[in-house]
């Protein structure tokens, strides 16, 4: 049942969407925020005077809001039949302070909510009446408000007001707008088995029954507050004449329902209205076949429950929390939250763009970085591991020093002081005695300096990588012409150089682990064909960068600013290039020197 | 090439088991059937994926060779995994397995995850070790065990990136201290710059809550 009938709520809604109804909404909603405002002057203390003076307040705030349209529109439709009934409500205004008249008066509400219930039973009978009803809901709906003097409490309910009528506008609080929803329906459904509970129940006074029904208000207390409302407006002390119209309608409501009672015994008699309402529940199972057509009227009526439940449920969650500050912090519903919502969808798309853009630049970079390519080309897992057998080396050295006699110890220390002297590299004024045979390509040159320079070494070195590598680079260079971008040549500069490093070290890294396995050391050949091992090496990155930077400034640019940038670049890593190899070179010198003690 | 992490590798066993062939399987896919000794280490890398990330195994494949013994020792340190491996062809590697294993343990964390492989398996004919075997020294010993073929590529995959997920576990598990390097692990770069994205974020998006607070 439920669902079906919340379905029929939602269709009811959308057939509601006429411009006419939502400005209706709007004033509903509009006349709430007033009415907060002078109940929270009024602040009454007192519960049961409390529902009095709201009466009172909503009834002034209503004029203000233009109720009185709403009561015009009554009377003009319906004809007029002047009852008693005017009187009441003026009753209710001469004497706020006096309790029997309240409850009078909620009975007489009670009476008319019964009206405005079959109202919605008559199909398309009294329209107009049937739209001015709902929205009355909102000032009785306003009571439980009036307990909480603060302001604040007042912008929420704003809020939420503005919310269950705007719809696209409150995001944050829909779903409860939509469970509620339902929940009012359920009980719409099930209305007529209740009505003799709710009866007694109005006598009671409207303030129990608010605060008993904090959840979804059965839709007899809707009607009961509807009713309340109408009276209320007609006991507005602007409109002379429109007391005679509230009460035509009620009456003719009545007539229409052809439910004699309630028009005729509805004076100003308190028990006679109990009566009335007690006969309405016996004809009330008559209204439930109408209450798939409810259509507008469910949705007003819906949508005022909603109010108050919002209200009260703003109220219920205020206690001990004024200005909801703590639950606002942990719903995390900041003072804005609508403009910080779209602020952080804005930051967002802001973060992403920038973090797409600092990807495409980081790869970029990536793409010439040099430890990278070094890193790739397994340099420095070769220097890794060159470092742990230097560490290692240099330990069992220390042991061996400790071990030995003071006077011993003194040798090994000179020995290996010796060994370090003999791996320093030599200074650079040499000049290039070996004439470059001419019958030899580079790339063979290179090989014969490397295996000259290793030739006291005692090992058998695999220098073959780095002299197809060099051959790649020759060739790669000879097709090199002014099609091809700097960019490219730049890239595949530090790409060699970095590739180039890497094999370097890997021949220190394996003429270590076989010098420590060879079984007879010449450490002073060693170290000496080390060290020109190492100035061939260095010698060749430096003629790589050179090869390099000669091809780009030879390259038609117009951008020479950038070539001269890549040109520095490739240099700077030369000199990286060869600190690394020069490192290696160092790292090797405990194995050298564990090979003369 | 970015990872989220890099674990370390290290293939030890007999000579001639077969320790650089399954390197080679694993990272190229292929098979080389002389080859030629190892000297000292040498290194091979792969990307996986586990879970998501992308893990660079860096994998140390060490000499088999008595000769190189000392040497291997030393690079032990700073594995989070490794591979013990064996031919099931030949007892005497299989044999051997305690004083690897021995020396495996003793030169490395003790959080290492060890991988027993029962290499060769194609040569069922030759077969001098039984499966039961090998999985009896693995459950004795506390290893995961597998016997492959380097050559027809069997298992290969699995034995390297099942040691992965178990290395994975343990980081998951809290086993492994990501931040010290000794235990073979290291974090990406990638992974370090995500961190501190994320972490700015939280601070911006506090940032912000405080503004609306205020």
């Amino acid at each position: 049942m439920p669902t079906s009938d919340s379905e029929d709520f939602e269709s009811a809604d959308e057939g509601h969407a006429s411009p006419e109804k939502k400005e209706r909404k709007k004033r509903l909603s509009s006349s709430n925020y007033s009415d907060n405002a002078l109940e929270t002057e009024q602040k009454p203390s007192n519960t049961k005077i409390k529902s009095e003076n709201v009466q009172k307040v909503v009834e002034k705030v209503k004029d203000a809001d233009g109720w009185d349209d709403f009561d015009i529109d009554d009377g003009e439709t319906i004809t007029p039949e002047p009852a008693a009934k005017s009187n009441t409500p003026e009753k209710t205004k001469t004497k706020p302070e006096n309790v029997p008249s309240i409850a009078k008066d909620s009975k007489k509400s009670q009476d008319t909510g019964w009206d405005d219930f079959d109202d919605w039973g008559t199909e398309d009978v009294s329209a107009d009446v049937q739209k001015v009803d709902p929205p009355k809901p909102q000032p009785v709906q306003s009571k439980p408000i009036t307990r909480q003097p603060e302001p604040n409490i007042q912008e929420v309910t704003d809020r939420l007001a503005a919310a269950s009528t705007g719809g696209s506008s409150g995001w944050g609080w829909g779903w409860s707008v939509d469970s509620l929803l339902s929940s009012a329906t359920a009980g719409l459904s099930s209305a007529t088995a209740g009505i003799s509970n709710i009866t007694s129940q109005v006598s009671q006074g409207l303030s129990t029954v608010l605060e008993t029904g904090i959840g979804a208000p059965d839709p007899e207390e809707l009607a009961r507050r509807t009713s309340k409302d109408q009276e209320a407006r007609v006991t507005k002390p602007d409109n002379a004449q429109k007391p005679t119209a509230a009460g035509d309608k009620l009456t003719v409501v009545g007539d229409e329902q052809t439910w004699p009672n309630t028009g005729p015994n509805d004076g100003a008699n308190a028990g006679a209205n109990a009566g009335d309402a007690f006969q309405f529940g016996s004809l009330f199972s008559g209204v439930t076949k109408f209450v798939e057509t409810t259509g507008t009227k469910v949705i007003h009526g819906g949508l005022d429950t909603l109010e108050t439940i919002g209200k009260k449920t703003m109220e219920v969650l205020q206690d001990g929390d004024p200005g909801l500050a703590k639950k606002r912090a942990l719903l995390g519903l900041g003072a804005g939250d609508k403009p910080v919502l779209s602020q952080v969808l804005r930051e967002a798309k802001a973060k992403a763009e920038e973090d797409d853009r600092v990807r495409e630049e980081k790869r970029e970079a990536k793409e010439v970085h040099y430890e990278n390519l070094f890193d790739d080309f397994e340099g420095l897992v070769h220097l890794e591991a060159l470092e742990m057998l230097s560490k290692q080396v240099s330990m069992r050295i220390e042991e061996r020093i400790r071990s030995v006699d003071a006077d011993k110890r003194q040798d090994i220390k000179e020995t290996l002081q010796q060994v370090a002297e003999l791996c320093e590299m030599p200074e650079e004024d040499e000049d290039d005695e070996e004439s470059p045979s001419e019958d030899l390509s580079k790339s063979d040159a290179f090989l014969e300096r490397l295996q000259t320079a290793t030739q006291d070494l005692g090992l058998k070195l695999q220098f073959q990588p780095l002299v197809k590598q060099y051959k790649e680079i020759l060739d790669y260079i000879s097709t090199v012409d002014s099609e091809t971008p700097i960019k490219t040549l730049y890239k595949r500069g530090v790409s060699t150089l970095a590739q180039s490093t890497a094999l370097s070290v890997e021949q220190y890294h394996k003429a270590a682990e076989m010098l420590l396995v060879k079984s007879r050391r010449s450490t002073a050949d060693e170290a000496d064909a080390l060290t020109q091992m190492t100035v061939v090496l260095t010698k060749h990155i430096s003629e790589l960068a050179t090869l390099f930077t000669e091809k780009l400034n030879a390259l038609p640019s117009d951008n020479k600013e950038q070539v001269n940038t890549y040109i520095t670049n490739l240099f700077l890593e030369a000199g990286n290039s060869s600190t690394y190899i020069q490192n290696a070179f160092q790292l090797a010198l405990p194995i050298l020197q564990i090979g003369a003690v | 090439m970015a990872y989220a992490y890099l674990f370390k590798y290290i293939i030890i066993g007999d000579t001639g088991v077969g320790k650089s062939c399954l390197l080679l399987q694993f990272t190229d896919k292929r098979f080389q059937p002389v080859h030629d000794l190892t000297i000292g280490v040498e290194f091979g890398a792969r990307m996986i994926t586990i879970d998501g990330k992308q893990i660079k195994l860096q994998i140390w494949d060490t000499a088999g060779q008595e000769a190189f013994r000392s040497i291997t020792r030393s690079y032990y340190r700073g594995a989070a995994g490794a591979l013990l491996v064996y031919d099931i062809t030949r007892r005497d590697t299989f044999n051997h397995l305690t004083t690897w294993l021995e020396d495996a343990r003793q030169h490395s964390n003790s959080n290492m995850v060890i991988m027993l492989i029962g290499n060769k398996s194609d040569l069922e004919s030759r077969r001098e070790v039984k499966k039961e075997e090998g999985e009896a020294f693995a459950r004795e010993h506390g290893l995961v065990f597998m016997e492959t073929s380097a050559k027809t590529a069997a298992n290969v995959e699995e034995a390297f990136i099942n040691t992965a997920k178990e290395i994975y576990e343990k980081i998951q598990e809290g086993v492994f201290d990501i931040n010290n390097e000794a235990n073979g692990i290291k974090i990406g770069p990638q992974h370090s710059t995500a961190g501190g994205a994320s972490g700015a974020g939280g601070a911006g998006a506090g940032g912000a809550a405080g503004g609306g607070c205020c």
